[in-house]
């Protein structure tokens, strides 16, 4: 199946204008984060607090939207990076880290360690995620992962085949012991809220080396994009280039994931705004991506906060219904056999 | 015995109803019914409480104990039904969709019916504490999963790719949606509500018995007068038709019945995963006949839950887990395993 339906094409002018856009978009979608909340802040305000020069309560209100805000724009450029390296190594338009039961798998990692170990920071939860998310996304490629055949459907089956085996045993370790089943209720809605910057800090790390393995394999992707024997002949090492993406990729989902809980669709939606926006070239998607995904999920949590007023609507459950559609619209394009 | 050679000679009441009677299907059927009289004997003798084997046949016939009476009346005996009837339902629905839909894989939990039974009954539950029943909000939610995934795949309920990623999409949506109700509500209600929307039969009523074992009896008159139609369709809409199933009505009225019997059973033990996709695989690989294997389907499919049930009594490690979490898991692993099997052939 063909990612790609946009002719080749290097309009770097058009793209400098859309990272334009994107990086308005982003800062746009920051003062939004920073200024709505239970107690709505004018931008006015919003810049005099950032300033210094605001009075100490409203300093004190934007202040604590700092760490969500932060952690916004971390967790969503992971997951948009993720996704589009996901959907340029196995070459589906499907693939998502919570479709290939990547979250699940650091899920169950982190229930595990918290049944043992107890509650545990978020820098231990990632180092916790990352072999539960490396190994799920491992089970569910090599089982759906061939390209012979249709291969769409099959990789987000393979997906939902290890989620739910997962999902299975998280539930039945939560539901046994109460202190986890109560982290575990909290974490796995997918919320931006209630983290300190300490979340944000210890994700720092793996987010900013995936995105930087990303931004190197792009070419790499473009070459693989024609096939695995063109890639080849192209100077590329198609082994590598999928290797290192997965590598990327994992690092990017675990480390989102363990910070914010597992947030749905992110990751499918925003390659496929981003590869509509630019075309197939990924030295133009990768960028882009990294502008779109924070912006689309701070822009997300911002919504939750005020639609189910007094209380809020986690921004997973938001990315959800904003992400579906996504998924129905690439639906719609299947082929007859699956 | 019928001309044709090798077709199974006909059980027929009136024009409308023609079963098939397969030896094997014959011999399955009493084998599967031993081994349900067996599995409800041990979930009614095993453990601390049980009543001992040598003793059942009395206590059954009203020579009881009061503690006996207690777990007979009570504890266990309801939950059995419970238990044997949602599977029967749950495997019959099964059977249905898989056959219309010509996809193994095409079971109502697969396509967000159960997910959305979740998301119905945890919706109700926060939002209409004691208004709404939790049930209805299940069957409410069951349906709406359905509708909306006959509508975004554009081509109704007939691509079985199109409607497994659906279903997927659909199932995303409302497990955030039960996720988010989960981390609304105190941890008490929290867990009572988390247990439900896996599944669960303990503390199961003769209520419920009566519930869905009424939905049984009234679904076996359709359920008889389709199963040849249905039969027909796995040929192919065109043969079918020229048969005389009328492929898409037999199609519309299959899969209402597979709905209503899917959400009966969700109404009366929540969503139970993954029964209604394995019974009729398992069914179909014993008989090996064609069509949809019925009642096969339901006996598989009232073993399965019966079996897992009795695990989730009397297996340490899984005491008081819902029986929901052990479907999920067991028929995770089979799916995984099927899915392999049939790449490996070419198949799917």
């Amino acid at each position: 199946m063909t990612t790609t339906t946009a002719p080749p094409q290097t309009g770097t002018a058009r793209t400098t204008l859309l990272l334009g856009g994107a990086a308005a978009a982003l800062a746009g979608a920051l003062l939004l984060s920073l200024a709505v909340g239970s107690k709505p802040t004018a931008p006015d305000q919003v810049w005099a607090a950032l300033t210094g020069t605001a009075d100490p309560h409203t300093t004190a209100v934007v202040e604590s939207r700092h760490p969500r805000t932060a952690l916004g724009v971390l967790a969503g450029a992971a997951l948009a990076l993720a996704g589009l390296l996901m959907q340029g190594i196995t070459r589906n338009p499907l693939a998502d880290p919570g479709l290939l039961g990547v979250n699940a798998g650091a899920a169950a990692a982190v229930v595990t360690a918290t049944a043992i170990l107890g509650p545990a920071s978020t820098a231990a939860t990632v180092w916790w995620a990352l072999p539960g998310a490396l190994a799920a996304g491992l089970v569910a490629y090599s089982v759906g992962g061939r390209e012979s055949g249709g291969g769409t459907v099959r990789l987000v089956l393979a997906g939902a085949v290890v989620s739910a085996v997962l999902t299975a045993y998280v539930q039945a370790v939560s539901l046994n012991m109460p202190e986890v089943f109560d982290s575990y209720r909290y974490w796995v809605v997918g919320s931006l809220a209630g983290r300190g910057f300490d979340a944000a800090v210890a994700v720092l790390p793996f987010v900013a080396v995936g995105a930087l393995l990303a931004l190197l394999l792009a070419g790499g992707l473009n070459a693989l994009a024609l096939g695995e024997e063109t890639a080849t002949s192209l100077g590329a090492n198609p082994v590598l280039v999928r290797s290192g993406g997965l590598v990327a990729a994992t690092l990017l989902a675990a480390g989102a994931t363990a910070a914010a809980g597992p947030i749905a669709f992110v990751g499918l939606a925003v390659p496929h705004v981003v590869r509509a926006l630019v075309g197939g070239d990924f030295r133009h998607q990768v960028p882009l991506a990294l502008l779109a995904g924070p912006a689309l999920l701070l822009l997300a949590d911002v919504v939750g906060r005020f639609v189910l007023r007094p209380t809020e609507l986690m921004v997973g459950v938001v990315t959800a219904f904003v992400g579906a559609p996504f998924l129905f619209y690439a639906v719609r394009r299947m082929r007859e056999t699956p | 015995m019928s001309t044709v050679r090798g077709a199974p000679p006909l059980l027929r009441v009136g024009n409308a109803v023609a079963l098939p009677l397969h030896p094997r299907s014959l011999l399955w059927t009493l084998v599967l019914l031993a081994a349900l009289l067996a599995a409800a004997a041990a979930t009614l003798s095993l453990g601390r409480l049980g009543i001992p084997a040598t003793e059942l046949v009395d206590a059954l016939t009203g020579d009881t104990t009061p503690a006996q009476e207690f777990v007979l009346r009570r504890l266990r005996g309801p939950r059995l039904v419970v238990a044997l009837g949602t599977g029967a339902a749950l495997g019959l629905a099964g059977a249905l969709f898989q056959s219309v839909t010509r996809n193994p894989l095409g079971s109502p939990d697969v396509i967000g019916l159960n997910a959305g039974a979740g998301a119905g009954a945890a919706l109700v539950a926060l939002a209409l504490p004691g208004v709404v029943p939790v049930p209805l909000g299940a069957l409410l939610g069951a349906v709406l999963a359905v509708v909306v995934v006959a509508t975004v795949t554009g081509t109704g309920l007939r691509h079985p790719g199109r409607l497994i990623v659906a279903g997927i999409g659909v199932a995303a949506m409302a497990s955030a949606l039960t996720h988010f109700v989960v981390a609304a509500l105190a941890r008490d209600q929290a867990s009572v509500l988390y247990a439900y929307v896996n599944g669960s039969l303990s503390a199961r009523s003769w209520e419920h018995a009566l519930t869905i074992w009424l939905t049984l009896a009234l679904a076996a008159p359709p359920l008889a007068a389709l199963a040849r139609p249905v039969a027909l369709n796995e040929m192919g809409d065109e043969l079918a038709d020229s048969l005389g199933a009328r492929a898409a009505a037999t199609r519309a009225a299959a899969i209402t019945l597979s709905v209503v019997l899917s959400a009966a059973a969700v109404g009366v033990a929540g969503p139970i995963a993954f029964v209604s996709l394995t019974a009729p695989q398992i069914a179909r690989r014993l008989t090996r006949a064609a069509g949809p294997n019925l009642v096969v389907s339901a006996l598989v499919g009232a073993l399965i839950l019966a079996l897992a049930d009795l695990a989730v009594q009397q297996v340490p490690l899984g005491e008081g887990l819902p029986v929901g979490i052990v479907t999920l898991a067991v028929g995770g692993v089979y799916l995984g395993f099927l899915l392999v099997r049939e790449w490996r052939r070419g198949v799917l």
